[in-house]
């Protein structure tokens, strides 16, 4: 089922927390929903469940209007952030309330619910607990046991707040896996909120990266990687380095490097930023010509298992600047605390301060506690 | 900014419930607290002031407000240290103990103040025992502050026992790992984090005996100007069919117990603060 | 002290000299036994001072078994509709956010620091025969002062905060997410009450209910300014206790007092039972969360 959204608004009293979202997610397709807290992911997540309602905007479920379906009605499957599975009931019976609880006429038999509920068990490879209470299973048990329980209902859509986000590494990254490879299985639409980036570029189809209420990108994990389309995106998906620079007839220009950016012809010595990532820079023993470099000194090394990151110093400005490059390059040229080096992005993406997708000025913050 | 009573929410029932909640409310507690009011303006101003001051009406106040000041003090006093045995100590019985310090809330008033009568009147076990000291308990002011005592014990008691378990040991050892004596980290570390419950106890035990009825004037003697309690002499106008004046008196302690549930809320909200939310409930 | 197996849930290097210990823990025993434990024990030895025949007398006298009834009756009363209003009030106020939710929480703690005396009064200021709808209910031969409704009522004011108090904080805790997910699997409001809510609160409700329970039985002041002392008419236990006591039946009195005890010990327990439950519960379950 494809889900469609139009002009969605929400506040709580003086919060905005969605401002005018339009989206649309194709059936079949398992999207993330990606942002800092307080982004107003969830709440987008909990409106189109029918969980809340907004304040106006539409909602399509196939093309048609749900907006004002009540949330029994929606047929949607909705794991939560901390599973909401019901601690007085077994596993079976949490995965069975779904069946139990339809009008008689609907109601499948006590045999059919039954087998109804140890296939899904099965299919969420917990069919030994059936009969444990939800305070006996581990986090990424409870969290397996949620999700089957949402599939009970047969839902056409599924979302799921925070999937991972209260498990431990280990259990997060193998969830993560098997959660890609049932959605690969089952293909039914799926939304998920998530403020880890790494989660939403290993497991999504689509990524949709809020900042404020607002969308601020849609697309592959490729392409908000690759070509964010905003600084936000920029400085929320992997670590950046963040030049202030100035742009003036197709070039940037930070401290002595001049770069061209064709993008940015009409504007005239304005002032801007410039973005690239620690690992699109290569460091450089020795100048080269044409204005291409800039001279930095390296401050720092440190070794990242299969990386190793340079933390370098910028000559006339001072400001530091992160590069990452693969064990054998740097073992290549093994750099040392104190070498003078010129640094020359390979990629640079220049994004103007009057620019209407830039909200404030943003300070660098390359710090690395993404991945 | 559009105004709006309540956030939207899925869950049903919010203007049954809410409606329900103050309809009772109104027709059980408020409609009815509103007579004292309206039946005490029955009086003019003067009058009023007159009923409520007249020398036997201080002179109940006194002994109200005093002794259930001092009941509250001593229970403050002394509910710390049970509630700092019963968290601290281990000793045989604890769990025992531990229960029974709700007894005065189980236990009737009147039960309280026919045993509390018997056992501190002159040939009771411990009015006996203090006799020879010249001390007299049983019919006498200091009866009524035995008797609220009583009652109020365990308001102090329960108020700072759930602090002091949620008080962590790490803290304490930091603090001595600093080179704060004992005493010094009981003072620095330990108390300003349970003054806030203290406090709280304090007030509840405070507002409670204030209002105690059943339990005192078993053990007071009842005499007017001596040991006779406000709500005594609510229950006296009354039977003389002075419905007014028995109104005026209400009004004053009904202020003054709102007052104090006033303080109670602001202390507990102070406390959430200080404490952040997961604290206090 | 060393005799217990129960261990201090603070490291001997961080306490107190033995000296202070035992010091401490004299003076809180000491006080207990003087304002607890010597009043308990006095309830029972008066109580059986005279003999048991007297007891037993004084317990089956048919004015004694009047006043147990009545007292029953109103706490039968009391505590069922203090139920569904301690109910009601916490889902309004645990489950939605709105305007004026901690006055209302104000509002309904009011009758804690409301003298029981003032409570009676205002019931007979309403009703009574001076009282504003006291006209009116003579000319329908309606009686609520010195009558058994007027006990109701001011037991029912006594004890509306109980259930309440204890229902608000425990729903605030859980949230809402449970019943979230009811719906979204298709449950009706109803069916999720029913289902999820009141299983998840049954333990705090019967805490309510037992603390509600023992205040409505014990009730005196509130209910001794509207009953009128008719006896085997509107007379409760408490009330039949006063009367005994002031016509000098001091054994008579102490053994309906220690029937009153007796209830209050049974109430201490079970209050104690669902204490150890609910803390050995939830001690499971965050073991299992810092897992």
């Amino acid at each position: 089922m494809s889900i469609e959204i139009q002009g969605l608004h929400k506040r709580f009293g003086h919060f905005v927390a969605l401002d005018g979202i339009d989206l649309t997610i194709p059936a079949g397709q398992l999207v993330a929903l990606l942002g800092p807290s307080g982004c107003g992911k969830t709440t987008l997540l909990r409106i189109i469940a029918g969980l809340e309602m907004a304040d106006c905007g539409q909602i399509l479920f196939n093309g048609e209007d749900a907006s004002r379906r009540q949330v029994q009605d929606r047929q949607v499957g909705f794991v939560f952030q901390h599973y909401a599975l019901f601690q007085h009931m077994s596993v079976f019976e949490n995965v069975a309330f779904g069946l139990r609880v339809r009008p008689r006429a609907r109601r499948p038999s006590d045999a059919q619910i039954r087998d109804k509920v140890h296939a899904l068990l099965e299919l969420v490879q917990l069919s030994w607990v059936a009969n444990r209470y939800p305070s006996q299973l581990s986090g990424g048990q409870r969290q397996r046991i949620a999700l089957a329980r949402a599939l009970a209902v047969e839902p056409q859509v599924l979302l799921l707040d925070e999937p991972f986000g209260a498990l431990d590494t280990k259990v997060r990254k193998e969830l993560r896996r098997w959660l890609r490879r049932l959605h690969d299985d089952l293909h039914i639409t799926s939304v998920f909120v998530t403020h880890d980036q790494e989660e939403a570029l290993e497991v999504a189809d689509q990524i949709v990266v809020m900042n404020r209420g607002h969308i601020e990108q849609v697309g592959s994990p490729q392409e908000v990687y690759d070509a964010p389309a905003t600084p936000f995106v920029y400085q929320f998906l992997g670590n950046i380095n963040l030049f202030h620079s100035r742009v003036h007839a197709g070039w940037v220009k930070v401290g002595g490097l001049r770069v061209q950016v064709p993008e940015h012809d009409a504007a005239e010595h304005a002032p801007a930023m410039a973005y690239v990532r620690p690992h699109d820079i290569d460091v450089l023993r020795e100048p080269e010509d044409g204005d291409t470099t800039l001279a930095a000194t390296i401050s720092r090394v440190s070794s990242l298992g299969s990386l190793v990151r340079l933390e370098l110093i910028q000559a006339p400005s001072g400001e530091i600047a992160e590069v990452e490059m693969t064990r054998e390059r740097y073992a290549a040229d093994p750099l040392q605390v104190g070498d003078l080096v010129f640094v020359k992005p390979r990629q640079l993406r220049v994004f103007l301060y009057n620019d209407p997708k830039v909200e404030s000025p943003m300070h660098w913050s390359g710090d690395g506690d993404g991945i | 900014m559009m105004f709006r009573f309540r956030q939207p929410s899925v869950l049903p029932g919010f203007g049954l419930t809410l409606g329900f909640t103050l309809g009772y409310l109104g027709l059980i507690v408020l409609i009815p607290l509103a007579m004292a009011f309206t039946q005490a303006f029955h009086l003019s101003w003067d009058q009023f002031w007159h009923t409520v001051t007249a020398p036997r009406v201080l002179a109940s106040y006194r002994l109200t407000f005093g002794a259930a000041f001092l009941a509250a003090v001593i229970n403050t006093g002394f509910g710390f240290i049970i509630a700092w045995v019963l968290v601290r100590y281990p000793f045989p019985g604890k769990r025992l103990v531990d229960a029974l310090v709700d007894l005065p809330f189980a236990l009737p008033t009147a039960v309280a103040g026919i045993t509390l009568a018997a056992i501190y009147s002159s040939n009771g076990w411990i009015g006996h025992a203090l006799k020879p000291l010249g001390i007299k308990i049983a019919f006498t002011p200091l009866g009524v502050i035995v008797a609220l005592v009583f009652i109020s014990l365990p308001f102090v008691v329960r108020t700072v026992q759930p602090v002091l378990e949620d008080l962590e040991a790490e803290v304490e050892e930091a603090a001595a790992s600093l080179g704060a004596d004992r005493w010094q980290i009981f003072w620095r570390v330990i108390f300003p984090a349970v003054r806030p419950a203290l406090l709280t106890g304090f007030t509840l035990a405070f507002a409670r005996a204030i209002g105690e009825y059943g339990s005192v004037i078993f053990i007071a003697g009842n005499l007017p100007m001596i040991s006779e309690i406000t709500p005594l002499l609510i229950v006296s106008k009354l039977e003389q069919y002075d419905y007014s004046g028995a109104a005026a008196v209400s009004v004053v302690m009904l202020v003054i117990s709102f007052m104090l549930l006033l303080v109670i809320n602001l202390l507990q909200r102070w406390s959430r603060i200080r404490n952040g939310w997961e604290a206090v409930t | 002290m060393n005799s217990s197996l129960q261990p201090s849930p603070v490291s001997v290097t961080n306490s107190e000299p033995p000296l202070i210990r035992r010091l401490l823990l004299a003076v809180a025993l000491i006080f207990l036994t003087l304002f607890l434990f010597i009043p308990l024990a006095a309830v029972f030895y008066e109580a059986l001072r005279k003999g048991l025949g007297v007891y037993l007398a004084a317990i089956t006298d048919p004015y004694a078994l009047d006043a147990i009834r009545l007292t029953l009756l109103s706490a039968a009363i009391a505590v069922p509709l203090n139920i569904v209003f301690g109910v009601a009030a916490a889902w309004a106020i645990a489950k939605f956010e709105f305007y004026g939710k901690s006055v209302l929480i104000t509002l309904i703690d009011l009758p804690f620091a409301v003298s029981p005396v003032i409570a009676g009064l205002i019931y007979v200021l309403l009703f009574g025969a001076q009282g504003w709808l006291g006209p009116w209910l003579a000319a329908h031969d309606i009686k609520i002062i010195f009558a058994v409704p007027g006990i109701v009522l001011a037991t029912v004011f006594v004890t509306v905060p109980f259930i309440a108090r204890e229902l608000i904080p425990l729903m605030q805790a859980q949230g809402t997410e449970e019943e979230e997910a009811a719906m979204v699997l298709g449950a009706s409001g109803w069916l999720t009450f029913w289902r999820i809510t009141l299983p998840n609160i049954k333990w705090g409700l019967l805490y309510g209910v037992v603390l509600c329970t023992a205040r409505a039985m014990g009730e005196f002041g509130a209910v001794s300014v509207v009953s009128g002392h008719i006896r085997g008419l509107t007379n409760t236990l408490p009330l039949h206790i006063e009367i005994l006591y002031n016509e000098y039946q001091f054994a008579a009195a102490f053994a309906c007092a220690s029937l009153l005890t007796l209830l209050a010990l049974v109430m201490l327990a079970l209050k104690a039972l669902i204490e150890r439950y609910t803390l050995k519960q939830r001690w499971i379950v965050t073991l299992e969360e810092t897992k």
